[in-house]
């Protein structure tokens, strides 16, 4: 016989089949499956399922559910918030001294300023900026999450969840890579590949930046505890200024809802794709493990791409406010043709460069942002008090409470930075998606900072 | 100095216009010659649809089909003749056996799309003609016989109409229109006709689906009314002729006795009897690789606060499920 004689004989019977041949197939290896775990598995008792079980009730219950997933988000925050505060402390005295040092002896050697300058001052200090800043943080966030992960609980926050999911036409393993995404946007995104279907991954995907990466924390606490909360008695100013930031979350998410609303009724319409979740049963986290994917395939993945784009951001920043122009330098005129622009939206032209400066890594903001408030020629830390921090930013150079509410509002809405861009860009394998992704952040910057700029004008607050 | 300029302006303007492949004489040019054979295979369509039909097509029905003018048409016919697809007798336009395979090739492409819409990427049953037939053309044999893999050889489209296999021929469409069905045998819908669309669109409008085990309530030159045990549906006659219908298989009237899933209340046993018909690709797919195969046992576990999604017992591990996916499992209690 020839295999074209095979082939069409196949085609004939295949023609025969009857449609459920598949399941029958399926089935059958079940069957198969079954007979030999029968053989070879010996079950001990049925103990564990009664235990997983009553954990189970606990944390899909209406009353302690809730609860348990706010605690458990709002500890790992905390730890990480406070934890990275001092180990940041102690890198950037390490990493800032040895560039002190090695600055000093290129002047002894007579090397000239200019390449002193662009190497220590400028990519140097970018590269040790955002170690110093962004590696505590994910330290800690990420073998937290990675030990929630290991235990089997996050699938339980994807079952409690997923009401308000369905309601916007995604999935709710979402909240998981939203969760992740406080972390780190760019590891948000590639925790989506949990997510099986492609319409509701892409969702996940385009709006994982709504939810505020540990980069940009800082610079909404530094808002909230310098505007925000000193009006109040020193004992509120930590409560307040909790108060606030999570605020800020909450609307970052109502976003991210709104936005996977109307992506899944116009550019990703469609029915939800099967919706089929796994509950594993709890087990006891491996700590090797959790160490193992929460160090090498999370931290060192993210700092090594945003080390890449935070070298290249020092550079330019450097050159940006060295090199003469007019009176003044180039990050200046810049500025000035941003200023009025950035007025629109309720901010100012120091804060928009700082942003397009920025778009490599969002830890640099801040520093950007104080180096040219205060003139300097590199980034520099700011005054180390709220009150000396007030008067420079509102007496010095004119903010409002307008401007710091709606840089508030600009960081959490803004643009992906360029980490984030390359990984959805890898993970879709899409300029498209890539570019859909900023377009849609970004323009809702814009029009909400518009807004309530125009708002706060008209109604005569600011 | 302004000479030179104007030169590299004129040089600059004249490489964007001509300049093979990418320039724009050439785009306008393929984007023409795509949207000639889009007319084209669009034409064969309408010829092979009469013909299967047992009529004939005339110029004005191309016309009215194609929205083109009468001497455009005239045009188009005289095109395909020299291509040695079409001959007009008389008013009469017939495929030639070439023109005959190239529309099969077209109508293969557009039913294995559908099916791709309707089963990949979960798009509405509504909105995947369009669709389709914006991607049916410029594909190559080999181009569908991928597409047809990876779906797995579907015979029919998610309306019922069989599928041509690759070397052209056309499984005949089964089945007899509601309208001429016996009265009192329960029957299966096995084809929904998608055109006209209006009468779709009503088909659709009334809840009826493809798969839907119906029986005949009333018959009337003004009304057909048809009941799935639950609902009542109402069409006008000329509709319901558009709904054909089977009888049932044997081992589908199983499902008689069962339930869907959603149905079974908390920590009550059952085995799953069958997955619905109308769950296909992917979704089947998802369902079958989590074990949930007919003669499974299966039962409710967790209760979410909203009652959405519910999470089952099935082979030792706990699935969760929304309510829409698990009222496409049938279930019967143990």
């Amino acid at each position: 016989m020839n295999p074209n004689d095979i082939l069409a004989k196949a085609e004939t019977l295949r023609n025969n089949l009857s449609s459920g041949f598949r399941d029958e197939i399926v089935k059958s290896l079940y069957a198969e499956a079954e007979t030999i775990a029968q053989r070879a598995v010996k079950t001990a008792n049925e103990k564990r399922y009664d235990f997983d079980q009553k954990i189970d009730r606990l944390v899909t219950s209406p009353l302690t559910g809730l609860p348990i997933m706010l605690l458990l988000l709002a500890i790992i925050i905390w730890l990480t918030v406070s934890g990275a505060n001092v180990a940041s402390d102690a890198i950037a005295t390490v990493l800032f001294g040895f560039g002190e040092w090695a600055r000093a002896l290129f002047v002894g050697w007579n090397v000239p300023w200019w390449i002193t300058g662009f190497i220590w001052d400028g990519v140097y200090l970018g590269l040790a900026w955002v170690v110093s800043v962004m590696l505590p943080p994910m330290m800690i966030f990420f073998p937290a999450f990675t030990f929630l992960e290991d235990l089997g609980y996050l699938p339980r926050v994807a079952f409690n969840m997923d009401w308000m999911f369905k309601k916007a036409g995604a999935h709710g393993k979402q909240s998981l890579t939203m969760a992740m995404g406080f972390g780190c946007n760019a590891a948000g995104v590639v925790a989506t590949r949990v997510i099986d279907s492609p319409r509701e991954r892409l969702i996940a995907i385009l709006t994982n930046n709504f939810v505020p990466c540990n980069g940009r924390f800082p610079t909404l606490i530094m808002l909230a505890t310098v505007f925000v909360a000193a009006g109040f008695s020193p004992a509120l100013t930590s409560i307040i200024a909790s108060g606030t930031v999570v605020g800020i979350v909450l609307i970052g998410v109502a976003f991210t809802f709104l936005m996977s609303w109307i992506l899944s009724r116009t550019v990703l319409k469609g029915e939800a794709s099967a919706f089929t979740l796994e509950l594993p049963p709890y087990r006891r986290p491996n700590v090797s493990r959790i160490l193992y994917t929460s160090i090498i395939d999370r931290t060192i993945f993210v700092l090594w791409r945003a080390m890449q784009t935070a070298a290249p951001a020092g550079a330019i920043i450097w050159i940006l406010a060295n090199v003469p122009f007019g009176t003044s330098n180039l990050a200046a005129a810049i500025a000035g043709w941003l200023n009025p622009f950035g007025i629109l939206l309720g901010l100012d032209g120091i804060i928009l460069l700082a942003y397009i400066i920025a778009i490599p890594a969002n830890e640099i903001v801040v520093p950007t942002m104080m180096m040219m408030y205060m003139g300097a020629g590199m980034m520099v830390d700011g005054p180390s008090s709220s009150a000396a921090i007030f008067d420079l930013l509102v007496n010095g150079n004119g903010w409002t409470m307008l401007t710091a509410v709606n840089l508030m509002l600009f960081a959490l809405l803004h643009n992906p930075c360029a980490t984030t861009i390359m990984t959805i860009y890898k993970e879709t394998k899409s300029y498209k998606w890539a570019t859909l992704s900023v377009v849609i952040t970004l323009g809702t910057a814009f029009l909400v900072t518009f807004l309530t700029a125009s708002v706060a004008r008209l109604l005569g607050w600011a | 100095m302004n000479m030179t300029f104007w030169l590299i302006v004129l040089a600059v303007i004249l490489l964007i216009t001509f300049l093979p492949r990418v320039g724009l004489r050439s785009q306008y040019k393929s984007y023409r010659a795509a949207q000639e054979r889009e007319q084209v295979e669009d034409a064969l369509k309408h010829l092979l649809d009469r013909e299967q039909a047992g009529r004939h097509a005339s110029p004005e029905s191309l016309a009215g089909i194609l929205g083109l003018s009468r001497p455009r048409v005239t045009g188009l016919i005289e095109d395909m003749e020299t291509q040695g697809l079409v001959e007009s007798r008389g008013d009469q336009l017939h495929l030639t056996a070439d023109g005959e395979r190239w529309a099969l090739h077209v109508v293969r492409a557009h039913r294995l799309w559908e099916r791709y819409l309707a089963d990949e990427a979960r798009m509405p049953l509504g909105q995947i003609h369009s669709e389709a037939h914006r991607r049916e053309h410029n594909l190559t044999d080999a181009q569908l016989d991928e597409l047809d893999a990876a779906l797995g050889f579907p015979t029919r489209d998610p309306h019922g109409d069989p599928i041509p296999t690759r070397e052209g021929t056309l499984p005949k469409a089964e089945g007899t229109p509601v309208t001429a069905w016996q009265a009192d045998r329960p029957a299966r819908i096995v084809h929904l006709e998608d055109e006209p669309a209006l009468a779709y669109e009503q088909i659709l409008a009334a809840g009826i689906r493809l798969g839907q085990d119906i029986r005949i309530l009333e018959r009337t030159p003004q009304r057909v009314v048809l009941s799935d045990g639950e609902n009542e549906y109402r069409l006008a006659p000329a509709v319901a002729s558009n709904v054909t219908v089977a009888p049932i298989p044997e081992h589908e009237l199983l499902k008689r006795e069962s339930v869907p899933l959603t149905e079974l209340a908390h920590d009550h046993r059952a085995e799953i009897v069958t997955l619905d018909d109308a769950v296909q690709g992917f979704t089947r797919r998802r369902f079958l690789d989590l074990g949930l195969t007919p003669g499974t046992i299966i039962y409710p576990e967790l209760q979410n606060f909203f009652g959405d999604p519910r999470g089952y017992r099935v082979r030792g591990t706990l699935i969760a499920l929304r309510k829409d996916q698990a009222a496409q499992i049938w279930v019967k209690p143990v």
